[in-house]
C-alpha cells in the first residue's frame, strides 16, 4: 500500500500522466471523428465502439510509458531494490496504480465518447461497457505493468514498450468490441456477454500471475 | 565461512554484455571492519557495492553477505545492508519525511523511526520539504539517513563525500566511527577517511590490484 500511496501521491503533485492520458485521449476522438466521417460516422456505433478501443489501449500505452519514469531518471530502483520488500509486491503496486490511473481516463473519455459518437442510433449497453473497460483495465495494468518494467531498463524503451505491448492487446481489442457491440443488438443472449466478460478476467488473472511470478526476474538484471 | 566475517567474495564476476565490469574479484571484509575501495572511474567498485546491495546479480563466482549466498539468500541478506549510492534514491517530489517513511515500510516498519534518523543527519527541521527543495549536501544527508533507517550490519556506500556538506561529513565519521561499524566505501578520496578505515583496497578493472 505504501507503494501505490506514493505512485498517487506523485501524480498529484506532477500532474504528469493522468492529464497526458486525458488530452490524448480527448485529441484521438476528435482526430477519429473528423478523419472518419465528419458529423456522421461511417460504420455508425459498431465503428465507434472500435474506436474506442483502439482510443483505450493507445491511451493506456501513453500510461505506462511513464509508469516507471521516476524510478528510472533518479535510479530509485537501486534503493527499492536493496530493500527487503517483495519483486512482486513492485509489480502489484505499479499495476495497481497504472489500473486507477487508466479508470480515472476513462471516467472523463467515457462521456466524451458519448458526445463524439454516439447521438445517433442504438447506444451499447452501458454496464457492460464499464464492466468490460473495468476487466480490460485490470488486464493492462497487469500485463502492462511487467512490459514497462521490462522495457525500463533498455536503452530503447521508447521503442521497446509499443513493440511488446501491442501485440498482446490485440484479444482485448477484438473481445472488448464484440462484447461492446453485441449489447447493440437485442438478440445478444446474457451469456453470450458473460462469455465474453469472462475472457477479459481470465486475461487479467493470466497477466497477474505471470506479473507476480516473473517480476522479479524483469528487474533483477 | 566465519559468522564474523561480513562480506566475502570469490571470483566474482559480473557481465555487462560483452564487458565484465568485475572480473573474477575476490574480497573479504570482517565484522566491525571499514573497508575503503578505491581506483581509477570504472574499475568496478559501483558495480561491487551494488552486487553486495542486491541489485545486481553477480554473473558467475559467488559473494555472500554473513553467511548468505547471493542471489539465492538475498532476502535475509537485505535486512542486514544500508546501501546509499552515487543518487540519493529518493523521490524528488515526495518531502524528506514521506521518502523516509516509504522505505521504513518497505523495511517492514511502521515508520516510528523515521523522526529520530532525520534528527540523527540533522534534517528535523527540513522534514516537510520536497527533496526537490533541499541542496545536494541534505539531500546526501537523508541518503544516509535512509540507509541508515532499518539498522543494518554493513553499510555500502558509494563516493559518500560526494556533494556532502560539511555538517554531513561530521555526520558520515560519526556514523563510521562508532564501534563495531561494518562498512565498505568507495571513494576517491581515501586520505579523508584515514582516522576510521582499517584498510584500503584498490581495485582496477574488476580485480583487487595486487
Amino acid at each position: 500500500m505504501a507503494l501505490v500511496r506514493k505512485d498517487l501521491l506523485l501524480e498529484l503533485r506532477s500532474r504528469e500522466v493522468v492529464p497526458a492520458m486525458a488530452t490524448f485521449v480527448l485529441a484521438s476522438f476528435v482526430l477519429f471523428r473528423f478523419a472518419l466521417g465528419g458529423d456522421r460516422l461511417g460504420g455508425g456505433v459498431r465503428a465507434a465502439t472500435g474506436l474506442l478501443w483502439v482510443a483505450v489501449v493507445f491511451t493506456a500505452m501513453l500510461g505506462l510509458s511513464r509508469a516507471f519514469a521516476s524510478e528510472r531518471e533518479h535510479r530509485i530502483w537501486d534503493g527499492l531494490l536493496s530493500t527487503p520488500v517483495d519483486r512482486s509486491a513492485l509489480w502489484l503496486a505499479k499495476a495497481c496504480s497504472t489500473f486507477v490511473f487508466l479508470v480515472v481516463m476513462q471516467a472523463v473519455a467515457l462521456p466524451l465518447f458519448w458526445l463524439f459518437f454516439l447521438q445517433e442510433g442504438r447506444p451499447p449497453s452501458i454496464p457492460v461497457l464499464v464492466a468490460a473497460l473495468l476487466l480490460a483495465d485490470a488486464g493492462i495494468a497487469s500485463l502492462g505493468a511487467m512490459l514497462a518494467g521490462l522495457a525500463s531498463a533498455s536503452h530503447a524503451r521508447e521503442v521497446l514498450l509499443p513493440v511488446l505491448f501491442l501485440p498482446f492487446a490485440v484479444p482485448l481489442v477484438l473481445v472488448g468490441v464484440q462484447v461492446t457491440v453485441a449489447t447493440i443488438s437485442p438478440q445478444t443472449s446474457a451469456m453470450d456477454t458473460l462469455e465474453r466478460l469472462g475472457f477479459l478476467g481470465l486475461y487479467a488473472t493470466i497477466f497477474a500471475l505471470l506479473g507476480w511470478a516473473l517480476f522479479e526476474y524483469v528487474v533483477e538484471d | 565461512m566465519s559468522s564474523s566475517e561480513a562480506v566475502r567474495c570469490s571470483g566474482l564476476v559480473r557481465r555487462f554484455g560483452e564487458r565484465d565490469a568485475l572480473a573474477g574479484l575476490d574480497l573479504a571484509v570482517a565484522d566491525g571492519e571499514v573497508v575503503l575501495l578505491t581506483g581509477p572511474n570504472g574499475a568496478g567498485k559501483t558495480t561491487l557495492l551494488r552486487v553486495l546491495a542486491t541489485v545486481l546479480r553477480p554473473s558467475a563466482g559467488s559473494a555472500s553477505l554473513y553467511g548468505h549466498a547471493l542471489p539465492g539468500q538475498a532476502a535475509p541478506a537485505r535486512r542486514l545492508v544500508g546501501y546509499a549510492g552515487h543518487e540519493p534514491l529518493l523521490y524528488p517530489l515526495l518531502t524528506a519525511a514521506e521518502n523516509l517513511r516509504l522505505y521504513s515500510a518497505l523495511h517492514g516498519s511502521d515508520g516510528a523511526e523515521v523522526e529520530s534518523a532525520l534528527e540523527g543527519v540533522g534534517m528535523a527541521r527540513r522534514a516537510g520539504d520536497r527533496v526537490e527543495e533541499l541542496s545536494r549536501g541534505m539531500r546526501q544527508r537523508l541518503s544516509l539517513a535512509r540507509a541508515m533507517l532499518h539498522g543494518p550490519r554493513l553499510l555500502l556506500l558509494d563516493e559518500p563525500t560526494s556533494g556532502l556538506d560539511d555538517e554531513g561529513r561530521g555526520v558520515l565519521l560519526t556514523l563510521l566511527e562508532q564501534p563495531g561499524r561494518t562498512a565498505v566505501v568507495a571513494t576517491h578520496e581515501p586520505d579523508w577517511f584515514a582516522g576510521v578505515a582499517g584498510r584500503a583496497v584498490a581495485i582496477d578493472r574488476g580485480r583487487v590490484a595486487v
